[in-house]
């Protein structure tokens, strides 16, 4: 029932995302209609993948970490991607892909650190470097992108802040196709890490004795979470709250049963991206809200709420 | 022709064992030695630090002993692969997490882990397995509660029944009393001498509860500063002078049930 | 106040040991001349975006809220140029933009230009000779090269500034600019803040740079020139455009600022002229609905933008037939005595269909 509910959900969304839009476009002539087969309907498709590739992500992460306020972008992959995008619009590389393939790399610069620190001293990802060794790498790309940005050319430097801040406008099938290749090898992997999360929760030792390679599944949920949030952010920017509030969201439903949440999980954030990309589209037309503000305001309340759940339970 | 029938392979056998933790100052085993065989309950004593969660840790293959062996069913116990073990050892760990409310059934299928298929879902055969895990930890009634609204003792019963969710031939059990009142502690004493009892299962506890473990196991190993200071039957065990010696307070045996039980005295004597 | 360039700091040439204005070394696709256009009803002002980069920078982003904040509040506070009141008589006097009354014993001789713009008029007035310090984005005339530069700009160093022994300095009125102003003046030298984000406030700002520097007449007669052109009437529409800033979020530029009304001169209707803001992210949809003749982007070169490549911008019938205006940012990007060149070149363009 729920199921058929979340399905529902999502299919509304979508369509109200093909439908709605600044550009009045007549139910008569949508099918007709290049600015919906050429702009709407690939963004609305991007926003399911990478709102469903966040929210997936999100919940791996929660589980790895053991922490219930992990959130994608706590691994410093959000600076790495930052500082890619500013180093290549500083050294003005050219390319309609140049920009996000440079995001993506830097993104993955920032993965390589933090799991080697999550290594060193024979750590085995221990959650908590995990966590503070993304937020120091974080924090260092941002510096090192302020610098780039105070001593170089800032014309467009500026401006991409404005897109780091997250947003589908470069939506296209391309992006689709490139998206829909990558990411279902990543999301295969942590479906198939379902089981071994649910016995993660009871602690590590616990899980090895009831039969869980526990090494193998942390590396690969935290390979496979972060390639997806590498991925998202290269297409879209820093879209905050949707990896955060999704899982929270799917756990009220669905229980902490991973095999059932993740798959909650991916269909949930891809209902809530193109949700909210649509508003951000309509709500201010002509002009645009950045989708990242369009999350936060919804997130931040339904985060708030959660929050006194949790105080009061 | 020989037909005489061969001793089936011990389910556990620890020979001669040593291992010591990176960058410690001693080792936390050597010279240990233990053999578990099918409907065997032995316990595992020793004042603190004295090896024993090392020794659990060795036996699961968590760690690769320094020297000596460690075997599960004539293999080394480091080699096998997780989910093979977990079908063969259940373990009750010391301590676990409770990040998220479950219930009581949801734990205990996660016992069910290493027999069920990567994408397959659960089968009426898992879930028959935790319900005569359940019964036999008289845990049944308890099955739709939340893991948060039982008492100590009906938690570690269902820890127990998570364990033989696993279908194990060896049951490891860390402390499991620690923290149970009187009541708790003598039922859990008493379900796993049954579970030895009836099923054949082969037992290792580690308690700190020394007149239990002598009342109810057929073996003890008492460790002292991760090396054994005896082994064998109880009540060659645990002898004035041994007692003294391991836990370094004045104490007399005496037998009740013909098992040797300690009482410690009051006044410290100096050490011999 | 609005900062009239986007870019706020050296160029990365200058780091690097080359002359920060070798002409085509390393030039962006979008000028770093381009002044940032400021509403003319004070509602929107051109400072969100700025102020908002300024405070995104800072962090992850969440500081969204305290900038969008910061932004309203500095919105309310923008308010239309004030006509500048007739200072009291005396050898040279005259009351700046931010109200501020100036007095020179006499004529300036020695001028520091903060600003592109004011560098023009300096020259246009025949005043070229007295500029002793310019900004490194001060590259027309050519004659001002020659003259030393004294950093970006933004924010003015002042120990530059000083060095220079200037008797009048000529700054944008912005809010860090105050600052400096007020520090020139403790060092005992005169600081005028001047709005200049529209051709109306070109003739108001050679009149008084013209009345400080003894170089009345002239800047009457150029005042002239710039206030015929800002209330000549609008020719009839010769195409529409639409300008496109930044292409991924897509910015464009709306109504009320200085390209806005260069564009209606010269006879192109601004596709986004219902936007009251002088500069917003819309959808790419919104841009292709609204189906423009003409994508204007600043650039000096004459290459179609990176973005035209991009499947998704192929929705807008003038990025597909590669209906381009390339706008060199040194004569559209800054209103000042070209700006009727500008007028001029653009209307040509749209004439000729676009080829320069």
């Amino acid at each position: 029932m729920r199921w058929v509910a979340l399905g529902a959900a999502a299919a509304l969304a979508l369509a109200a995302s093909v439908v709605l839009g600044p550009a009045a476009v007549p139910l008569g002539e949508l099918t007709r209609s290049d600015i919906v087969w050429s702009l709407r309907a690939p963004r609305a498709v991007l926003a399911f993948l990478v709102g469903g590739s966040l929210g997936v992500a999100g919940a791996g992460l929660q589980a790895l970490v053991r922490n219930p306020l992990a959130d994608p972008f706590l691994l410093g992959l959000s600076g790495g991607a930052g500082l890619g995008a500013v180093l290549a619009l500083a050294t003005h590389l050219s390319g309609p892909w140049a920009l996000p393939l440079a995001a993506f790399a830097g993104a993955l610069g920032a993965l390589a650190l933090v799991y080697r620190l999550g290594l060193v001293g024979g750590a085995a990802l221990d959650p908590r470097i995990l966590l503070l060794g993304g937020v120091a790498v974080g924090a260092f790309a941002a510096a090192i992108t302020t610098a780039v940005v105070s001593l170089a050319d800032a014309a467009e430097l500026r401006n991409a802040f404005l897109w780091l801040w997250g947003g589908l406008s470069a939506a296209s099938w391309d992006t689709v196709l490139v998206l829909a290749v990558y990411a279902p090898l990543p999301l295969a992997v942590l479906f198939a890490a379902a089981r071994p999360l649910d016995l993660l929760a009871l602690g590590e030792e616990p899980a090895r004795y009831l039969g869980a390679d526990v090494e193998r599944v942390k590396r690969r949920v935290y390979l496979a979470a972060s390639l997806l949030t590498a991925a998202a952010v290269a297409v879209s920017g820093v879209i905050g709250f949707v990896g955060l509030v999704v899982p929270h969201i799917a756990r009220l439903a669905w229980g902490h049963q991973h095999r059932a949440l993740l798959p909650a999980a991916f269909i949930g954030g891809g209902a809530l991206l193109v949700l909210a990309d649509t508003l951000a589209r309509t709500v201010v037309a002509p002009r645009e809200l950045p989708v990242g503000v369009v999350t936060a305001l919804i997130g931040v309340p339904i985060f708030a709420l959660l929050l006194r759940r949790w105080t009061i339970a | 022709m020989d037909h005489r029938v061969s001793a089936p392979p011990p389910i556990l056998r620890l020979d001669d064992v040593r291992y010591r933790y990176p960058a410690a100052p001693r080792d936390a085993l050597a010279g240990v030695s233990l053999t578990v065989r099918s409907g065997e309950f032995h316990a595992v004593l020793g004042p603190n630090g004295s090896g024993k969660t090392t020794l659990v840790r060795l036996a699961l293959g968590a760690l690769a002993p320094a020297a000596g062996s460690v075997d599960v069913l004539e293999r080394a116990a480091h080699v096998w692969p997780r989910r093979e073990l977990a079908r063969l050892v259940g373990v009750v760990p010391q301590r676990e997490d409770n990040l998220f409310p479950q219930r009581v059934r949801e734990t205990v299928l996660l016992g069910r882990y290493a027999h069920l298929s990567l994408w397959g879902a659960e089968r009426p055969e898992d879930h028959g397995a935790v319900e005569r895990a359940l019964a036999a930890c008289d845990a049944a009634h308890l099955v739709d509660r939340w893991l948060w609204t039982l008492s100590g003792g009906e938690y570690q019963r269902v820890r127990v029944a998570r364990a033989l969710a696993q279908e194990p031939r060896l049951l490891v059990l860390d402390e499991p009393g620690v923290s149970l009142d009187l009541r708790h502690e003598m039922e859990l004493f008493e379900l796993v001498r049954g579970l030895v009892d009836r099923e054949g299962l082969g037992v290792v506890m580690i308690t700190h509860h020394v007149n239990l473990a002598a009342r109810y196991a057929d073996a003890v190993l008492l460790l002292a500063d991760g090396r054994p200071a005896a082994a064998g039957a109880p009540a060659d065990v645990l002898t004035r002078e041994t007692v003294e010696r391991v836990f370094s307070w004045p104490v007399t045996i005496q037998i009740w049930d013909g098992r040797p039980q300690m009482i410690p005295l009051r006044q410290p004597k100096e050490p011999a | 106040m609005p900062c009239p360039y986007t870019p706020t700091v050296r160029p990365l040439g200058q780091i690097l040991g080359r002359p920060p204005c070798s002409p085509e070394a390393r030039r962006p696709l979008r000028s770093r001349h381009l002044q940032f256009p400021r509403g003319r009803d004070g509602g929107a002002c051109a400072l969100h975006a700025q102020t908002l980069a300024h405070l995104r920078s800072a962090g992850d982003g969440r500081s969204d809220l305290r900038g969008l904040l910061l932004a309203s509040l500095l919105s309310l506070a923008c308010r239309p140029a004030a006509d500048r009141p007739a200072a009291a008589a005396g050898p040279l006097s005259a009351v700046d933009d931010a109200g501020r009354t100036i007095t020179l014993a006499a004529p300036a001789r020695r001028v520091v230009s903060l600003l592109p713009s004011f560098t023009e008029i300096l020259f246009a007035l025949g005043a070229g000779d007295r500029l002793v310090g310019r900004t490194a984005w001060c590259d027309y005339p050519p004659d001002a090269l020659a003259v030393p530069s004294v950093g970006d700009g933004m924010p003015p160093n002042v120990e530059a500034v000083a060095a220079r022994r200037p008797d009048l300095v000529l700054l944008y009125h912005s809010g860090s600019n105050v600052t400096a102003a007020d520090q020139l003046a403790g060092l005992g030298i005169p600081a005028v803040l001047l709005h200049l984000d529209r051709l109306e406030d070109l003739g108001p700002a050679a009149r008084l740079i013209g009345r400080l520097t003894g170089r009345e007449a002239q800047a009457e007669s150029l005042a002239a020139t710039m206030d015929s052109l800002a209330s000549q009437p609008t020719p009839a529409r010769r195409g529409s455009l639409v300008f496109v800033v930044w292409d991924n979020p897509p910015i464009v530029i709306g109504r009320g600022s200085y390209l806005d009304g260069l564009a209606a001169l010269a006879g192109a209707r601004n596709v986004f002229s219902d936007v009251a803001a002088p500069s917003a992210q819309v959808s790419l949809e919104t841009i292709a609905a609204r189906d423009p003749d003409w994508v204007a982007v600043l650039s000096d070169s004459a290459a179609p933008p990176a973005f035209a490549a991009r499947r998704e911008w192929r929705a807008v019938r003038a990025v597909r037939t590669g209906r381009f205006l390339n706008l060199p940012g040194s004569l559209f990007g800054r209103p000042g005595p070209r700006s009727g060149q500008a007028v001029r070149e653009l209307r040509a363009r749209l004439e000729a269909g676009g080829a320069p």
